[in-house]
């Protein structure tokens, strides 16, 4: 077992509010843990914490073996190894499809450019816009968007991908195909962790999943124990709003 | 009216017509590349940065452009002492001082502009504070700063007449010596108002032709 990500009791406050509660838990390599729970509970917040785009009120978040919240850490560096995808896509808007999924690996990695097009031909390739290279992302729909934005991502070939609710902006006819995506990836042993309202894909796909509500983990398991026979009550309230 | 007006008195205004739009090119070249720095300034990681650039800022819109001209015609003799200063350099310094706070304002609220997912994009992807600026916030900032930078280039246009008072001869001066000269105000003041529009409108045009293009 080799473990990717580690949260110790991690605290986040934004002012008064205190937002996660002290959070424990472990991200093994190759697994995929779907973090399911009410809105508000936190778990945005939570995983926009494992890469720091929030910083860290209390507690430690380690990537492998980097402590984030140590100040001598380069967080550009860490980041690197850590792929997002996030509700609103976050494509640039600037640049067609190809040059969103170059960007990073010509600029951060220095890549030559015929290296990075490569890479990024061949990621466009497996989410399935190959014909979109050239098409500018206000020219694509949502779930191609998506797709682009989870290419771009994958360029930097992390060890770990955070999905924030990659699906909830879409609409309902192009939420399979961004699943299908997130699927193929989670069989080539991809390690990620996944912000989800999308209760049939984490049956299917998750390792692992955990139920936060007000900023803790409530319970965690297989999706079998987590789905089937929830122990906390506040889990089974949760499930038998949403299954 | 305009028979008195003695048309061997237009090539005077149309000097001043140049050394107006001569003001504008230099100082709004100035001003921008000032504003651009200060406007990056504002958003910078670096706190002494962000303060030196909010006071700077914070100070000039605070002033009526008329005062930053005196205030350079006095004192940036006083600065340089070894050499004479024209009155020239000290217009296109006064208005560049004056440009750089509205630009930067521009430049800063064209930049918070830009959806904050946008900078987070680039900083997941493990871009530093220079590479996020340059390859993502910038290039839509900008776009987004020409429309309301042209009709601050419109408003600069209109503010060189005030030079006019630290005794520049640009287009308004030379329009009240001229109907000194000629005793006819209004049709001299018609023509120096023509000639403003002649240097203003081209510049709406191309905020306008740009708006369209982007729509």
């Amino acid at each position: 077992m080799n473990p990717i990500i580690t949260v110790h009791d991690l605290h986040k406050n934004f002012g008064e509010l205190e937002v996660l509660k002290g959070i424990d838990c472990v991200v093994e390599e190759y697994e995929v843990v779907c973090v399911v729970g009410p809105s508000g509970s936190g778990k945005s917040t939570f995983l926009r914490c494992l890469n720091l785009l929030e910083s860290i009120t209390s507690g430690s978040v380690t990537i492998n073996g980097h402590e984030l919240n140590d100040p001598k850490i380069n967080l550009n560096t860490v980041r690197q190894d850590v792929g997002m995808v996030f509700q609103q896509f976050n494509v640039f808007p600037h640049m067609s499809a190809l040059d969103n999924v170059m960007l990073a690996p010509t600029k951060v990695l220095k890549l030559s450019s015929s290296e990075a097009r490569d890479r990024a031909m061949a990621l466009l390739e497996k989410v399935g816009l190959t014909d979109k290279a050239d098409v500018f992302p206000s020219k694509l729909s949502g779930g191609q968007n998506q797709r682009v934005a989870i290419a771009r991502a994958l360029a930097m070939q992390p060890q770990v991908m955070l999905f924030d609710e990659p699906t909830s902006a879409l609409d309902p006819e192009t939420v399979g195909e961004v699943l299908e995506v997130m699927k193929a990836l989670a069989e080539e042993s991809m390690t990620m962790v996944v912000v989800t309202h999308e209760m049939g894909f984490a049956r299917e796909v998750a390792d692992r999943v955990i139920f936060i509500d007000h900023g803790q983990i409530v319970e965690e398991g297989t999706p079998a124990e987590v789905f089937d026979s929830p122990q906390h009550e506040r889990t089974q309230a949760f499930l038998s709003k949403v299954l | 009216m305009f028979d008195d007006f003695g048309w061997e008195n237009l090539p005077p205004l149309l000097d001043g017509m140049l050394l107006t739009a001569f003001l504008v090119v230099t100082s709004g070249f100035l001003g921008t590349v000032l504003g651009f720095l200060l406007g990056l300034s504002r958003t910078a990681p670096s706190r002494i940065a962000r303060i030196v650039s909010a006071v700077y800022i914070g100070f000039i819109r605070g002033q009526p452009v008329l005062i930053i001209l005196f205030f350079a015609y006095y004192v940036i003799p006083l600065m340089f002492p070894a050499v004479s200063v024209s009155r020239g350099v000290t217009a296109i310094a006064g208005l560049s001082i004056y440009a750089a706070a509205y630009i930067a304002e521009i430049v800063r609220g064209s930049m918070l502009a830009v959806p904050a997912g946008q900078s987070e994009a680039a900083a997941a992807l493990g871009m530093n504070f220079r590479q996020k600026l340059r390859y993502v916030v910038l290039p839509q900032a900008l776009r987004i700063a020409v429309p309301p930078g042209i009709g601050f280039l419109v408003a600069l246009v209109k503010a060189t007449s005030l030079t006019s008072v630290i005794g520049f001869v640009e287009l308004t001066r030379a329009g009240r010596i001229t109907s000194t000269i000629n005793q006819e105000p209004i049709a001299t003041f018609l023509i120096v108002g023509a000639l403003y529009f002649v240097i203003c409108y081209p510049i709406s045009m191309v905020g306008r032709w740009y708006e369209r293009r982007l729509a």
